[in-house]
């Protein structure tokens, strides 16, 4: 899946904005969405760089200038970033995501919490959740 | 088949005792073995036999594919011809491929969409996400990789961190995901089976639990983690019912690392209240299977007898 490159395969959305955004951080300063285009080998409609650029504004991880005609963007987040907001919307919209991916972190219970304190000698923050 | 056939639907109960007494008796890796092979083998058996009882109740209906032969007085009386059943069968079985397909489904998709949300994040193994919930997942696929939120690292010492890369690695490695998409399948198959998949969950956590105080060396290291990792996270909103009656699973894991490191054997002894409970279980699937090859090789050579050739 993931192995399988070449443009001919189409690609989708959040590896596009991965691609856009590795783009901007290469780049010197801050730069046309042609040169964005350009950078990715122009298999890309010019259309398609905008409209992915402005979707990675609203997630508030590029931001833009104005500059004459056109916009000069650069990217305010690295990729890493990206990829926490997109795990976290994917998380979010599981409602039982423990069922699928095992998770080293589980919500606790309240009651449970003074036994863990008191289990591992961990002091409590708040008043009521010191060990006794 | 006789009652033969509705054996496997109620069979799961025997293994009910095994899954309350295995956490705390059997070594976990054991555990989740057994318990998985057992979830399997009852919930294959049970959809098998609803089946079966679907191929009778359809005899009812008009334009079944059965042979003719299958109305007549003898082949009657030799098959228990409940109309009931039969006919409750059908949506039944339904439901169990529907919830089945669905579960697969999600389980795709959240592998998936993980994978795909991390393309492009530097890191083979480990994938370290700038985010301000703290989080750690195993992500299966290929050789697997580690996904950790940069809150969950920052509220763990040096050698707590190790604990838990050490812990989703053993997830990773024993292809736990494999275990718990099983038991999970089995669970829809047959509701009686959901204690198991909790426990067989539960198990497998205690098992990269263990894997990982063997792999940094000190049992209290891997307690402290999983426990600051829970207290870290935002608290569960209303204590359920359960939640209520008995200590979750994250304080019984960190006691369980408290305590000293399970004995790991073969089998149990059949004369220990576990033991028996395991064996209980074992021969639970045993007669499952034994009574569902029983039915189905009733009902073939019933169908065959019927058939006019």
């Amino acid at each position: 899946m993931a192995l399988e490159g070449g443009r001919a395969r189409r690609r989708g959305q959040g590896e596009l904005e991965g691609q856009v955004l590795g783009a901007l951080r290469e780049a010197d300063g801050p730069v046309t969405a042609a040169w964005v285009q350009e950078r990715l080998g122009g298999d890309l409609a010019y259309t398609t760089v905008v409209t992915i650029l402005t979707r990675l504004l609203a997630k508030d991880v590029v931001s833009r200038e104005r500059h004459g005609r056109s916009f000069l963007w650069t990217p305010t987040a690295d990729v890493a970033r990206l990829a926490a907001l997109r795990m976290r919307r994917l998380l979010d919209g599981e409602r039982d995501r423990e069922a699928v991916l095992a998770s080293f972190v589980t919500a606790l219970p309240p009651g449970d919490e003074q036994v863990l304190r008191a289990l591992l000698d961990i002091p409590g923050t708040d008043p009521g959740g010191t060990e006794d | 088949m006789g009652v033969f056939v509705f054996l496997p639907l109620v069979l799961p109960l025997s293994a009910w005792p095994v899954a309350r007494l295995a956490e705390t008796r059997l070594h976990p890796r054991t555990a989740t073995r057994l318990l998985t092979a057992v979830a399997v083998v009852m919930a294959v058996c049970s959809a098998l036999c609803l089946a079966l009882l679907m191929v009778v109740g359809t005899a009812q209906l008009p334009g079944n594919p059965l042979p003719d032969g299958w109305s007549d007085p003898q082949v009657r009386a030799a098959v228990p011809y409940d109309e009931v059943a039969g006919r409750a069968a059908i949506p039944a079985l339904a439901v169990v491929a529907a919830a089945c397909a669905r579960t697969l489904w999600r389980h795709r998709r959240v592998t998936r969409g993980a994978r795909r949300a991390l393309a492009g994040v530097p890191g083979r193994t480990v994938a370290v996400l700038p985010d301000t919930v703290p989080y750690a997942y195993a992500l299966p696929g290929g050789r697997g990789r580690i996904v950790v939120s940069t809150a969950l690292l920052a509220g763990l010492a040096p050698a707590e961190r190790r604990a838990l890369f050490a812990h989703e690695r053993a997830h990773l490695a024993a292809r736990h995901h494999r275990h718990l998409l099983a038991a999970q399948l089995a669970a829809r198959a047959n509701p009686f089976l959901r204690p198991l998949r909790t426990a067989v969950v539960y198990a497998a956590e205690r098992w990269a639990d263990e894997d990982a105080a063997r792999a940094v060396g000190d049992r209290r290291t891997v307690a402290r983690a999983i426990g600051k990792a829970a207290l870290l996270s935002p608290r569960a909103p209303a204590p359920t019912l359960a939640a209520l009656a008995v200590t979750g699973p994250v304080p019984r894991r960190v006691a369980a690392l408290l305590a000293p490191a399970p004995v790991a054997r073969t089998f149990p002894s059949a004369f220990t209240s576990v033991g028996l409970a395991a064996w209980a279980a074992a021969a639970g699937a045993l007669v499952s299977a034994m009574s569902s090859a029983n039915s189905a090789v009733t009902l073939f050579l019933i169908l065959h007898a019927a058939t006019p050739l």
